[in-house]
């Protein structure tokens, strides 16, 4: 809300500077700021519990208090009445409207020319200058926080009605709008048509038109919730029905119209009649008193507050306090009209706080005792996976949670994604299932930006429908692409392949000691490429998968070379509980060589798996230092170069001890497998 | 005899003395000393004499082996030495050449900073909770005192899902999940990904806050005050200003913003707090009047821009290896 500062300081007298306005207001909760335009304007964001500041009396009241002022007596002489016309009133659901006043203002010249105070004040505000009678309305509404309505009398059958709507109601609204309301949304009728939105609009059909001569003006009390939430489901954003649905003060109604009637009485005279009010008076809201103990405000804001400043502080927010004997200090507080954002008891200790000023509440640094009672290893591990990731070269990134349908597609869980009922644009409308095609957006972006080395990861949840719950999963996923270091002097130029990014998991998995349980089997995945894509298994459960991008994708995306990707289960990365030492040891390990010919087909991890399990106590390790295919090997057959290790925990182990082991090893190998020893 | 043997002696130590290899140095050594060498050779001549010349024969020949022995030794280190100095004189690197890098990534900058204000909070002794994403209205909303048409859910434009699903707006409905699980006294802070039907300049469809939530008895607006000037001045790395003044949350009353002054002088906000409604409470079926407590939200980029000198909220999300290369 745009007002004018010298509006506020005509109702408040304080001599202080605009700066110091908005300063002092935004500390008392009332957040605003200076526009540098030729008339000074305060612009005012109003958090929604303060519906009372949303109008120049409001501001001024609030400006008023903070400096130990009352606001300019704003009492209205009654306005003379020159005839006895009235309107029908029929109130169908009081509770929906506990006050309608109406006046029937005849002989008016609706063509004279606002007065250029009103429409320089209305446009200070953002408000467009429309005609002598909606300006007043809009004048008196930014000055009492009242909104009013105004009807072409003659464009009224009989009686204005103040009911529900039925069913798929239409109404085409002053702004050329049509929109369909039902029982849900309370209207102003008469007895053929629909007048307008209670609160929020009024009708095409019932507006001040240039020939129109006789009104009705409206000044209605709508109960908040009624109107609440409206505007939104509409799309219909109106001054008015922002102050309905926040709550307007249930005893300015008179005030306004009298106000108004004024207004148009000394712009374009015309001639009153009686006000015609339509009260409920046991709708109408009352403002009930609360109590406020002493103690509790201790409690709550940890200071001392005097008592005569408690009372001071409420006088001026024109709050009634009576002090009460409890057998403990407290008092009554009975809020005025205006505010009834003010309900409790904490809702009363916040306007002390307020008004004693929050920078006033000291701060106290002894925050109780500290238990060490668990601790949480939340952040180590985020620490650690990530600086391990960025330490093998991938760089973090962090995606939007929501992708495009196209993108959903090339998703392995594209079946059971989740949809987004109101997403931003199509391209933000389906909750990600996987991570892979945000890193591949990121891939593009980047080769965009000539980047020639790009190692990216994320960790992050994906999301998937299961039937009757959804579920959350946390993962962590990466894309490799392009060269293996950036070009230098020094390295090769090389191409990264599966085996570079196999390596980056495999340090991963053994950082977290769970690298000798995994298992990889050749698998496939929508968006990884046939023979060229493992799943990862630990324990027997797929926790990811690892492969190049399918070619008909990169084909699609016009990749030259191959990304090479992967995502696991980023629960199942877990720190290790503990690392438990075990004894070095200081013998001299040897090594045996082995040359072996075997079919293209074979899977070494088979080969190493069957050596394993003659549970040779001796053999350390097991290393793959040489694949080989080609000249002088037969098509179709592959050699593969072992060096086992052996190794003794408590002395040096003899030639004999090996080479029986060694027999026992070739001999199972050549036992299970087509195999043939590589001689050179 | 003895001639001949001191001869020997000193045509070995010449010999040694000359020699300028290794190469040449071992070769010398086999001549002498080697199974076929001349001292060798000598030595072999003792079984064959006679009992009274052995000793003074023996201890000559023994004492001839160790001189020449010892200047071999000598002439070694004397050699090796001289090779490593022609070496370094011949086998300098330019070492202004650089070196060989490999791939060094990153973290993203809001981790960084999320990881930052975490640690902070941990070393206060908050524990970190974590809530799902996709949330309930009841969390996300009822539980927090905003009741279905308050304007504050006007506030906050929300993604939905069917069956009254929601994307969470804010990181406070683990605030109560936590209260549901463990109860009360509870000290937390949950940190995580929230999501806003916005975009333009300065708004992003998602976004991440870190929650802190502490109950007990005996809490108050003091305890608050005490805790965020604490964490800004320790997340900043210095002295700040800053000033709370009120604001609206449905689930806190009383409520402030807490704005720090930067170095040209202006009031810039970086979060939300308040005490706990006792609505809140109440809802969970805690004794509001026994316990009170403080909740805040932060938003991790916006403090992440305030450190870094960050201007464009979007720069986050196009994960452009040249912004995050930056924070290597």
């Amino acid at each position: 809300m745009k007002l004018p500062a010298e509006w506020l300081k005509e109702y408040c007298d304080i001599n202080i500077t605009n700066e110091q306005i908005v300063t002092q207001l935004t500390m008392a909760g009332i957040e605003c700021k200076l526009l540098d335009e030729p008339d000074e304007i305060i612009d005012i964001s109003l958090t929604p519990n303060r519906a009372d500041c949303f109008s120049v009396l409001g501001v001024s009241r609030e400006l008023a208090a903070l400096n130990n002022r009352h606001i300019k007596s704003d009492q209205i002489n009654q306005t003379k009445i020159d005839h006895s016309d009235e309107i029908e009133i029929k109130i169908e659901s009081p509770k929906d409207c506990p006050i309608f006043m109406t006046r029937i203002i005849n002989d008016i010249d609706v063509n004279v020319k606002t007065p250029v105070v009103i429409t320089k004040r209305l446009n200070s505000s953002g408000i467009k200058s429309v005609n002598i009678i909606v300006d007043i309305t809009n004048y008196v509404m930014l000055e009492t926080g009242q909104p009013l309505h105004a009807y072409d009398l003659e464009a009224i059958d009989s009686k204005l009605i103040v009911r529900r709507g039925h069913n798929k109601e239409n109404i085409t609204l002053l702004d050329g709008s049509i929109k369909t309301v039902d029982q849900n949304y309370l209207l102003i009728s008469d007895v053929e048509k629909v007048l307008g939105i209670a609160g929020i609009m009024g009708g095409e059909n019932s507006g001040i038109q240039p020939n129109t001569k006789n009104i009705v003006l409206e000044s209605a009390y709508f109960n908040n919730e009624t109107i609440m939430g409206k505007s939104r489901i509409l799309n219909l954003h109106t001054e008015s029905g922002l102050r309905f649905e926040r709550g307007v003060d249930p005893s300015i109604q008179n005030h306004a119209i009298e106000r108004a009637s004024k207004l148009i009485n000394e712009c374009s005279e015309g001639k009153n009649g009686p006000i015609t009010n339509s009260t409920s008076s046991s709708e109408t809201p009352k403002r009930h008193p609360i109590l406020l103990r002493s103690k509790r405000i201790q409690q709550i804001l940890g200071i001392t507050i005097p008592n005569n400043k408690i009372k001071e502080i409420f006088s001026k927010l024109n709050m009634e306090i009576k002090e009460q004997d409890y057998g403990y200090s407290g008092w009554m507080v009975t809020p005025p009209s205006f505010r009834f954002d003010i309900n409790q008891e904490c809702d009363l200790i916040e306007e002390l706080a307020r008004m004693n000023g929050y920078n006033n509440i000291d701060e106290q640094n002894k925050q109780g005792e500290i238990k060490l009672n668990k601790t949480s290893t939340r952040s180590i591990r985020i620490n650690h996976i990530n600086n391990l990731m960025s330490g093998l070269g991938y760089s973090e990134v962090i995606n939007y949670s929501f992708i495009s349908p196209s993108m959903s597609m090339m998703q392995e869980e594209h079946i059971n994604t989740i949809c987004i009922t109101n997403p931003l644009s199509v391209e933000m409308s389906i909750m990600r299932a996987s991570l892979l095609p945000g890193l591949l957006n990121n891939l593009l972006l980047n080769l965009k930006r000539q980047h020639r080395t790009i190692k990216l990861f994320e960790s992050g949840k994906v999301f998937s429908n299961l039937g009757t719950s959804n579920q959350e999963k946390e993962m962590l996923a990466g894309i490799s692409y392009g060269l293996r270091m950036d070009e230098q002097w020094i390295t090769k130029l090389e191409t990264i392949n599966f085996y570079d990014i196999k390596g980056d998991l495999e340090q991963l998995f053994s950082s977290l000691k769970i690298n000798t349980k995994i298992q990889y089997k050749k698998s496939t995945h929508t968006m990884l490429c046939p023979g060229r894509t493992a799943e990862i298994i630990l324990d027997g459960k797929t926790i990811g998968y690892i492969g190049e991008l399918n070619p008909e994708l990169s084909m699609d995306l016009a990749l030259s070379e191959q990304p090479i990707l992967f995502e696991i289960d980023k629960n199942i990365l877990k720190l290790p509980k503990k690392i438990v030492h075990h004894d070095q040891t200081y013998f001299p390990s040897s090594r045996r060589d082995i040359s072996i010919i075997i079919s293209e087909e074979q899977e070494i991890s088979e080969i190493i798996k069957v050596i394993n399990t003659l549970n040779i106590k001796e053999l350390k390790n097991i290393i793959v230092f040489d694949v080989y295919k080609g000249k002088n090997i037969q098509i179709g057959r592959i050699s593969i170069a072992l060096g086992l290790i052996f190794q003794d925990k408590s002395r040096t182990l003899t030639d004999n001890e090996i080479d029986t082991n060694m027999s026992k090893i070739t001999k199972k190998i050549f036992a299970t497998f087509n195999i043939k020893l590589r001689i050179e | 005899m003895t001639i001949n043997l001191s001869d020997l002696l000193n045509d070995a130590l010449n010999e040694i003395e000359e020699c300028k290899t290794l190469n040449n140095l071992e070769k010398i050594r086999v001549k002498y000393l080697g199974k076929k060498g001349h001292i060798t050779s000598q030595l072999k001549k003792l079984g064959s004499m006679k009992t009274d010349q052995k000793p003074s024969f023996g201890q000559e020949i023994n004492k001839i082996k160790n001189q020449i022995e010892t200047k071999i030794k000598i002439k070694k280190i004397e050699l090796k030495k001289s090779s490593i100095a022609r070496n370094i004189a011949t086998q300098s690197i330019d070492i202004t050449l650089p070196g060989r890098k490999r791939l060094l990534g990153s973290n993203h900058p809001v981790t960084t900073t999320l990881l930052e204000i975490e640690n902070i909070f941990l070393n206060a002794g908050f524990l970190i909770e974590d809530g799902p994403e996709i949330e309930d209205e009841h969390h996300n909303f009822t539980a927090l005192n905003i009741p279905e048409n308050h304007p504050a859910r006007a506030m906050h434009d929300t993604f939905y899902f069917d069956n009254n699903l929601l994307l969470r707006t804010h990181t406070s409905p683990i605030q109560i999940r936590s209260m549901e699980k463990q109860g009360v006294p509870i000290k937390i802070i949950a940190p995580g990904k929230v999501f806003r039907r916005d975009s333009d300049l300065t708004h992003i469809p998602m976004f991440h806050q870190v929650e802190g939530l502490v109950i007990d008895q005996g809490i108050s607006f003091t305890h608050l005050k005490g805790i965020l000037h604490e964490f800004i001045d320790c997340f900043f790395e210095q002295q700040m200003e800053l000033r709370f003044r009120p604001s609206y949350f449905p689930f806190t009353e009383p409520s402030a913003e807490v704005d720090i002054l930067s170095e040209d002088e202006k009031w810039l906000e970086v979060l939300g707090c308040g005490m706990v409604h006792p609505k809140v409470l109440d809802l969970l079926d805690l004794d509001s009047e026994k316990y009170t407590g403080y909740a805040f939200g932060m938003g991790i980029e916006r403090l992440a821009m305030l450190k870094h000198e960050i201007k464009d909220i979007r720069l986050f999300y196009d994960n452009d290896l040249n912004f995050l290369e930056q924070f290597k």
